[in-house]
């Protein structure tokens, strides 16, 4: 069958079809079921009871099938008004304890799917969180809810029913095998004669139907990501009115993932028709046998034994058509499955070492050492950088945009690790400490700014989870930017919407900021913190600071050099290397690139 | 205000989901007639098998048990006992085959219909969704809005292929059966289905029940994604401040909230689903006993009365349990209609009116009359702003953080409408233009840019992806990024990361002035546009910006003095009031705020720039 979709749509966002990451295994692999079934090993009571409970039904079944024929063979055939009351009655007995252990295996499949789906999410979401910024910056949000909504919610089908249901109903098919070849070896040999139709019908359709639902779900989570994408950058396309063009390209998007469905669906809809195709052949077939051996003299065969052989084929062929549906079920799953291993399965480009050591308070002294560092392989961003800082000391770093100014900051918050050379803090080689000891006595103000849904008291508590509304109103006192929050229509309490929307630029770097210093740092960061921040305010911030930076090492992205003429040291980047070095005065003294950075400055500033 | 229908109630929803189903009335006509001819297909067959039998007992008992109908008398009269055996099994093989060729049509023409449903919700919803206006989206979190275009329209075509076909085929199925059944033995029919009605009842106190819990669990979903997108957009802040082991557990309640409210649900449902399968067992029951008791009273055959009766209340049954879906998928439905419908109810707050004036041609000036204004409706943000721009003229904006700067702008390109007072542009009152010739006629660089993930050259040409290299190149070079391009690995064709997270702050930004450029709009508002570059690649950019904003009319917000050159008159805001309007030197003498900002950043940076007073410096 070839492939109907000829080009992937493209246009609002890059379309790459399949994942570089996507894991490639095969469907319905042995490992991948049994890696599933993995999960439910902490709720393994729950699930042993669930087996019991199947196995049960399993029996109930066929049971409730055979107990009815064999009313009919006897007490009807025989007529016996008591035996038939007699026989009805325990079908009675019967139904309703099948009723009974229907409510458990449902509620407890049913529980144990969600459990598991709950624990994937929960693993996911951990995974998510050991993984560096690298990973991040490759993967596009909307991929990643989907592995966590609409994948691992598909894996569940497979946890609570696929299993469980070939359990019940392959049970009943052994059952009902074993009933016919114990009454009769002839017919049982004519059921065997059809197995190799459905092996063959199996063969044809297992793996295009595996593709197909590969297919859907990757479709679908391209879908998501558009989405996502189209969600958060909705006010720049309103602003330049592509909203048509937009739409045309994700129209194109979900006809794509459609199409997709269409073929999984056409696949199932020529294969389940196959599979029932062959109950009603045997039926066909058992007629004749049947209606031969009845009629032919000298064959010893009653009507009563042919009824009893036409339940246990529709006892037989039942489950086929049933199990082909849980298939259906069970390529989702396993597709969804693939899915979710696949990002499970990414190992984080790199973690704390095993024997990481734990930070005790730092002094605050930082040394690069002939670091290099590197994005992409190939592409160097920082060369040979070579610096110290002593212990309470104020760093300025200027350059040109994209000179490696966020670069050089991101492998002091150890965001990432250099490519060569160490980086020292306190003596302290950053690839060898445990991170999160490093992040505790750090704040970050990064250039492209984040405040969580909450108020802004959450966001600043943010940076020191354990501190009390007066810590928190203290902190931004001392930044001198409390009035202005308390400004805001609910002050503290205000709540700042997605992403901080609900406050303008300046005054989500102040919480930002503020968030920083409640941390009490020993390394403080500062990325162009107060970019948006009017100069006004930019200076009573900056005048409190001065005190507040006592005794910590800070380090200051700044492009209004106004703001960093008292910093103990400058250092100027020019294509991630340092070219120059010193303070203020001897940088503008040296008369090179800062001297020139400056003259611009000044003269940009010159109104008149 | 944004209007959120508070609960619209079921039967406001399902009329409208009727509504939506009876748009794809041929669809599921032809699904349903599909549906039909295999039902009537699958009881021939059914009736082939119990003939068969029929025949056989007929020949074995030679002739006690009666034969009925036209086709069997016929094969009795015509043929021998084998023969006519062979040629119903033969039957029994083509019903069969012609069932399977039905089967598979009704099972692709639904998936057709419903493949239909999905991409027009979606695109539907989707469109809705880029037309909504600002307020929406500030009110309205994006997990919640990704989650209605996915999950949601799911649930809401699950109403059309899982509610309304299966729920008419299963009416359908009823009734053959039932006609079928009445024709075999009416008493029997009547005792077997019986309590089948019941049915109903359970279903309609089902649905009652768990509604609310529906809703509940999919705001709890939402929640959870939020968290996650949250953690996931933020992640610098997480691993910043070491706060991933509370993120973990703030996401694992958020997952065990969802799961719980599951639980619950799961209790519901089991109990209900088995509950209506012991209705069906009644019907068997009753057979058997009833039925038994009429074969043995030789009031009815046993394979065409008795074993066909089985044979459908078996068939019966297996529909009577996707009922129990039906009725979830129902509740289902309903959750999700709620949540499209919202979306698609929600009023376009700003729109093109359907009277329109035409945009004059030329210079186009920009004027605000007494505009009050304010996000929320106690809380004013502007208060009676009089701003007027000349034709060609350049403003510049100032002011304190949150004074209301970009509050101003966005009213502008009617990105939110004013409460009181007009805004005009070329003299027309903004809420009279049409509404895409007004945005397309301004050119913005917001103050946070969104940046697609896709190619340099494409986020460039947002506005007019039709243009060419020639001119993304140009707009690329007034931004001062041309020549970072030509480095980058793909030249133009560089795929970017999603909100360019692998370019730094500047480059971003620049991107974003080239993107607004290109558009070559008669104005252009500019949201400090060079707050993250430094003073050499600005002053390159305002450079090449004076040529490309000669003749437009410009207002720009910044707070860098230097930027400030381009105006002609410069406005100072402060707490939502325009306090100063004038040039530099006016301001310097008359605006105590404007001097304060201007002499610490100038009249310092003046005062150093004499290389006088060497501080002692103690470097190394
Ligand atoms: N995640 C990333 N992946 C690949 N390249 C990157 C990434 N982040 C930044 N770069 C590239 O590395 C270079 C340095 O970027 P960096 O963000 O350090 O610049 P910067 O000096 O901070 O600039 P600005 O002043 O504009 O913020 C830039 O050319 C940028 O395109
Ligand atoms: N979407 C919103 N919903 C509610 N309030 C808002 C919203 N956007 C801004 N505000 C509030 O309106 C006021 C003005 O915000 P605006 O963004 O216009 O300030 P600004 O002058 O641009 O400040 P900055 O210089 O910091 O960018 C602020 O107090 C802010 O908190
Ligand atoms: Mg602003």
């Amino acid at each position: 069958m070839s492939n109907p979709i000829q080009a992937i749509p493209t246009g609002l966002t890059h379309v790459r079809r399949g994942d570089t990451r996507e894991a490639h295994q095969r469907p319905l692999e042995l490992g991948l079921i049994v890696r599933l079934m993995r999960y439910t090993r902490p709720y393994a009571a729950k699930r042993n009871w669930l087996l019991m409970f199947v196995l049960f039904r399993a029996l109930q079944l066929p049971l409730l099938a055979a107990l009815f024929a064999a009313v009919i063979d006897g007490p009807i055939e025989q007529r016996l008004p008591w035996g038939l009351a007699l026989g009805t009655a325990a079908y009675a007995l019967l139904a309703l304890s099948e009723v009974v252990v229907l409510h458990f295996r449902m509620r407890l499949a049913m529980e144990l799917g969600e459990a598991v789906v709950n624990d994937i999410r929960n693993e996911i979401f951990t995974h998510l969180q050991r993984m560096p910024m690298s990973f991040f910056n490759k993967t596009k949000l909307g991929r990643i809810i989907s592995r966590i909504t609409s994948d691992a919610n598909n894996v569940r089908l497979g946890v609570q029913e696929v299993l469980f249901v070939c359990l019940v109903q392959g049970g009943q098919m052994f059952v009902a095998a074993a009933m016919m070849l114990w009454r009769d070896q002839l017919l049982f040999l004519l059921l065997l004669t059809l197995s190799p139709v459905v092996w063959a019908i199996n063969r044809y359709f297992r793996p295009r139907l595996s593709t197909a639902h590969r297919n859907v779900q990757e479709s679908f989570s391209r879908v998501t990501a558009t989405l996502a994408e189209s969600v958060n950058g909705i006010r720049v396309t309103q602003g330049f009115v592509r909203q048509d063009v937009n739409a045309r390209m994700f129209r194109d998007l979900i006809a794509d993932h459609s199409e997709y469905h269409l073929i999984a669906q056409k696949m199932h809809g020529a294969f389940l028709p196959l599979l029932d195709l062959n109950g009603h052949v045997f039926a066909a077939a058992l007629l004749v046998v049947g209606g031969y051996r009845v009629l032919a003299p000298g064959v010893d065969s009653s009507i009563g034994d042919l009824v009893y052989y036409f339940f246990l084929a529709n006892l037989f062929f039942g489950p086929i058509v049933a199990i082909g549906r849980q298939y259906n079920n069970a390529m989702t799953a396993m597709a969804g499955a693939e899915r979710v291993f696949g990002l499970l399965d990414t190992p984080p480009q790199w973690s704390d070492p095993p024997d990481a050591v734990t930070l005790p308070r730092i002094q605050g002294r930082v040394e690069f050492d002939r670091v290099g560092f590197e994005y992409e392989p190939g592409r160097p961003v920082l060369n040979d950088i070579n610096f110290v800082v002593q212990p309470g000391q104020t760093i300025a770093l200027v350059g040109h945009t994209g000179s490696g100014k966020t670069t050089l900051i991101n492998l002091i918050a150890r965001f990432y690790l250099p490519t060569t050379g160490t980086l020292l803090i306190d003596k302290h080689d950053t690839r060898k400490i445990n991170g999160k000891s490093l992040h505790r006595q750090m704040g970050i103000v990064l250039q492209t700014n984040f405040l969580f849904t909450g108020t802004v008291m959450d966001n600043i508590r943010y940076g020191r989870p354990d501190a009390n509304d007066e810590q928190v109103i203290e902190a931004a006192r001392q930044l001198d930017c409390a009035d202005l929050i308390e400004a805001l229509p609910d002050g503290f309490d205000t709540s700042v919407g997605e992403r901080g929307s609900s406050l303008s630029l300046g005054q989500r770097q102040l919480v930002c900021f503020t968030r920083a210093m409640l941390a009490d740092p020993r390394i403080l960061i500062l990325d162009e913190a107060t970019s948006a921040v009017d100069s006004v305010t930019e200076a009573r911030v900056q005048r409190s600071l001065t005190s507040l930076l006592q005794g910590r090492t800070s380090f200051v992205v700044a492009h209004r050099l106004s703001t960093i003429r008292d910093a103990d040291q400058v250092l100027v980047l020019d294509h991630g290397q340092i070219i120059e070095r010193g303070t203020h005065d001897q940088l503008i003294a040296d008369s090179g690139m800062y001297a020139k950075l400056y003259r611009q400055f000044v003269r940009g500033i010159d109104l008149s | 205000m944004p209007t959120t229908p508070d609960d619209p109630s079921n039967g406001v929803l399902i009329r409208r989901l009727l509504a939506l189903s009876w748009q794809y009335r041929r669809q599921c006509l032809t699904a349903l007639t599909l549906g039909a001819g295999t039902l009537l297909l699958e009881l021939t067959a059914l009736g082939l098998v119990g003939l068969g039998i029929d025949m056989i007992q007929y020949h074995a008992d030679s002739g006690i048990t009666p034969i009925s109908g036209w086709l069997g008398a016929q094969l009795i009269n015509e043929w021998s006992p084998m023969a006519a055996v062979t040629i119903i099994s033969a039957a029994v093989i083509g019903a069969a085959t012609l069932y399977a060729l039905l089967w598979y049509g009704a099972m692709i023409s639904e998936a057709r219909l419903v493949q239909d449903i999905i991409v027009r919700l979606r695109s539907e919803v989707y469109d809705k969704l880029q037309r909504l206006s600002f307020r929406f989206f500030d009110s309205h979190e994006s997990g919640s809005i990704i989650n209605r275009v996915t999950a949601d329209v799911q649930a809401v075509r699950g109403f059309v292929d899982r509610v309304i076909i299966e729920g008419l085929g299963l009416l359908l199925a009823l009734l053959f059966y039932l006609i079928y059944m009445l024709n075999i033995h009416a008493a029997l029919t009547l005792a077997c289905l019986a309590t089948t009605p019941l049915i109903w009842v359970g279903v309609v106190t089902f649905t009652r029940i768990v509604r609310p819990a529906y809703k509940r669990s999919r705001t709890l979903a939402d929640d959870m994604v939020l968290r996650l997108s949250e953690s996931v957009q933020g992640i610098h802040v997480v691993k910043g401040f070491a706060r991933q082991e509370s993120e973990i557990s703030k996401f694992q309640q958020a997952s065990l909230a969802v799961r719980d409210q599951q639980q619950w649900i799961f209790w519901r449902v089991s109990t209900f689903v088995p509950a209506i399968t012991f209705l069906t067992h009644l019907n068997h029951i009753v057979l058997l006993g009833y039925g038994g008791y009429l074969v043995i009273q030789d009031q009815l055959p046993l394979g065409s009365g008795l074993i066909v009766f089985a044979g459908i209340l078996q068939r019966l049954s297996t529909r009577v349990s996707d009922i129990s879906n039906i009725a979830n998928s129902v509740q289902r439905s309903l959750t999700g209609a709620a949540r499209v419908f919202e979306v698609l109810d929600t009023p376009i707050e700003i729109a093109s009116t359907t009277q329109t004036k035409p945009l004059p041609n030329g210079m186009l000036g920009v004027r605000l009359d007494n505009v009050e204004f304010g996000y929320k409706e106690d809380q004013p943000v502007l208060h009676s702003v009089n701003l007027e721009v000349q034709p060609g003229q350049c403003i510049a904006l100032l002011g304190a953080t949150g004074s209301g700067k970009s509050t101003l702008l966005s009213l502008i390109p009617r990105f939110y409408d004013v409460t009181d007072g007009q805004v005009y542009v070329g003299g027309v009152d903004v809420r009279e233009l049409d509404l895409d010739e007004l945005r397309r006629s301004i050119g913005t660089v917001f103050q946070e840019n969104f940046l697609f993930s896709n190619t340099v050259a494409a986020n460039i040409a947002f506005g007019h992806p039709e243009v060419d290299r020639k001119q993304i190149k140009h707009a690329a070079r007034i931004a001062a990024i041309h020549d970072f391009i030509t480095q980058l690995p793909d030249g133009y064709d560089t795929i970017i990361g999603e909100n360019g997270v692998d370019l730094s702050g500047g480059q971003r930004q620049r991107l974003a002035i080239a993107r607004a450029v290109l558009l070559n709009p008669s104005i252009m508002l500019l949201d400090d546009p060079t707050a993250g570059v430094d003073p050499q690649t600005e002053h390159q950019i305002l450079t090449a910006m004076d040529q490309a904003i000669a003749g437009r009319t410009t207002i720009v917000i910044t707070n860098r003095l230097s930027t400030l050159r381009w105006a002609d008159r410069i406005a100072v805001i402060d707490r939502g009031r325009i306090v100063q309007v004038g040039s530099h030197d006016q301001l310097m003498a008359a605006s105590n705020w404007y001097r304060e900002m201007a002499q610490l950043q100038g009249a310092q940076a003046n005062a150093t720039v004499t290389p006088a007073g060497t501080k002692g410096s103690d470097y190394e």
